[in-house]
């Protein structure tokens, strides 16, 4: 447990020591600030509904940018060796960074909360559809970021790791665009189950439904046990 | 402390390791000489659990490397090749977060850093980042992170390259005295320092190990004869009787110096033990004057390059 904490703390660390953490946040909090200035002037309604949905489109694109450094900057700098053989088992590292990458996660979804203030001050908004929102949008932004990473470990290219996973999530925010081409029942309701941007449409809406809930984190599971288990192979 | 046995590592059809068994006692400092590409690097490797063995064993402080990495990896200490370093992080915060990983008690921390920090020369560049530093502190970062928490084994692969000659000599005396209590196996290309510090040199070849043995034990076994040189003023007949009336001399060979200087200059084949020597000093000084006694041995390198290039020969034989 402490090994993990250590991990986690020393990848946040890093983040704040390079300019990574500061770009990311400030470049989407820009990138979220100019959609919602945008959709409220267009609209006029005081609602974080089309904000959330260009917001999970950008997020897509920025967590290439927080994970591609994860195990390829390890690779790179020759530390995989010091990480490997000291006492961490294979999921501590992977659970440690994680959670490090996780963190960055949660500062810019907290960067936008920004947003909220104009929003109350002037309007009326409903408070439970932001709240399963911003759920939906920490899930999703988690899943991503428990792909991009296993996509890093594969790689001592950062370019390369950030490429695959940004094809990657793109493949599962589009996915249930499939749906059209399939004749076969269960192939349509898997391209709709597998769909990131299906499910994120129903949080925005106000809807925190399971199967939403439990794709996310099962692709997290998913992503992070497979990376634990290529850590352990690669000895 | 740290044992192999019959220990190969293929990557794809290319046997990196062949069948390689020894083992290192606590309180050993064994060297681990090889030219480039010998498979010095991989053995490391191996033995601190960053590679596993193909076939064979590695128990490192009873603990099976294939199965109880983990546990083994609390009771060593690594230094790669490359010294493992954040450029971002400072030497400090560096060295916490692996005093941390490897279990140091919080309580415990500030002190240990000071231990290692002193032990390797760091306190100028302690609050300093990583990127910052030049090679020989890079290299000296490295050394005291794998000091940290005391390990059981150390593992330094080529721990004085890049260093300047003062930096080597305090970093051999730091090993040094780690040695006396603590396992230490070090990789190296600088023959010298292997004679100053190693208890036991292995020598390996593309993989296999073709000597271990004390330094003095592998001159032994290169050459069966050692070699006495003198310089006597004495008449050829007499000295060349009671030269080989010494216990241990074998052959001489014997020169007169130019001109009419009546100074013999000799050379003998004697056996390889101790004292030979000055038993063939208290023959000579009792009757002559003797000007000069100088015992040849061979070097480490001569032996080295012995090993090396016999290699390919059993290479053929295996």
């Amino acid at each position: 447990m402490s090994g993990m904490l250590a991990v986690c703390q020393k990848e946040l660390s890093t983040y704040f020591r390079s300019p990574i953490a500061y770009f990311v946040v400030a470049v989407f909090m820009v990138g979220t600030g100019y959609f919602f200035t945008y959709n409220i002037f267009l609209t006029g309604n005081a609602t974080m509904h089309e904000t959330f949905q260009n917001m999970g489109i950008l997020l897509l694109l920025v967590i290439p940018a927080v994970s591609m450094r994860l195990f390829s900057g390890e690779y790179g700098a020759s530390t995989m060796e010091l990480l490997l053989t000291l006492p961490l088992k294979p999921w501590q590292v992977v659970l440690g960074k994680y959670l490090g990458a996780v963190a960055i996660l949660l500062l810019m979804t907290a960067a936008t909360l920004i947003d909220l203030v104009p929003l109350y001050l002037f309007g009326n908004p409903e408070t439970t559809t932001i709240l399963s929102g911003y759920i939906g949008f920490v899930l999703l932004g988690m899943a991503c970021l428990a792909v991009g990473q296993f996509f890093s470990a594969l790689t001592q290219n950062q370019i390369v790791a950030a490429l695959l996973t940004v094809s990657v999530l793109l493949g599962f925010w589009f996915v249930h665009n499939l749906q059209s081409f399939q004749t076969s029942y269960a192939l349509r309701g898997l391209s709709r189950h597998l769909s990131f941007s299906l499910h994120f449409g129903a949080f925005i809406q106000g809807l925190v439904r399971s199967e939403a809930v439990v794709l996310y984190l099962v692709v997290c599971a998913i992503a992070l046990t497979l990376n634990a288990s290529y850590l352990h192979w690669r000895r | 402390m740290v044992v192999l046995e019959s220990v190969s590592k293929r990557y794809g059809s290319k046997t990196i390791i062949h069948d390689l068994s020894f083992t290192v006692e606590k309180g050993e400092i064994v060297g681990f000489l090889g030219p480039n590409g010998a498979g010095k690097t991989t053995t490391m490797r191996m033995i601190a659990g960053f590679t596993a063995a193909t076939s064979g064993r590695v128990t490192v402080a009873g603990y099976d490397m294939a199965t109880q990495n983990a546990e083994a990896a609390r009771q060593i200490g690594y230094l790669p090749e490359r010294p493992p370093l954040y450029d971002t992080l400072d030497v400090s915060a560096y060295l916490r977060f692996v005093a941390r990983v490897k279990g140091v008690p919080r309580s415990a921390i500030t002190a240990e850093l000071d231990r290692v920090t002193a032990a390797c020369g760091l306190e100028a560049v302690f609050r300093r980042e990583i990127y910052k530093l030049s090679k020989g502190y890079r290299q000296r970062v490295g050394l005291a992170q794998a000091l940290l928490g005391k390990p059981e084994v150390l593992l330094l692969d080529e721990p004085t390259i890049g260093l300047d000659p003062g930096q080597i000599h305090e970093t051999r005396e730091v090993i040094r005295s780690f040695g006396e209590v603590h396992t230490v196996l070090l990789s190296t290309h600088i023959l010298p320092e292997v004679t100053m510090i190693c208890r036991r040199v292995a020598i390996i070849n593309h993989g296999r190990l073709l000597a271990i043995d004390s330094p003095s034990g592998l001159q032994r076994a290169v050459e069966q004869t050692n070699r006495v040189a003198l310089q006597v003023t004495a008449p050829a007949q007499a000295l060349r009787e009671e030269l080989l009336s010494v216990e241990g001399v074998r052959a001489l060979e014997m020169h007169a110096s130019p001109g009419d200087n009546p100074v013999l200059s000799v050379e003998c084949q004697v056996d390889a033990r101790e004292g030979v020597e000055a038993a063939i000093a208290r023959a000579v000084a009792n009757r002559w004057d003797l000007h000069r006694l100088e015992r040849h041995q061979p070097t480490l390198e001569n032996i080295f390059l012995h090993y090396v290039s016999e290699a390919p020969a059993a290479k053929g034989t295996a």
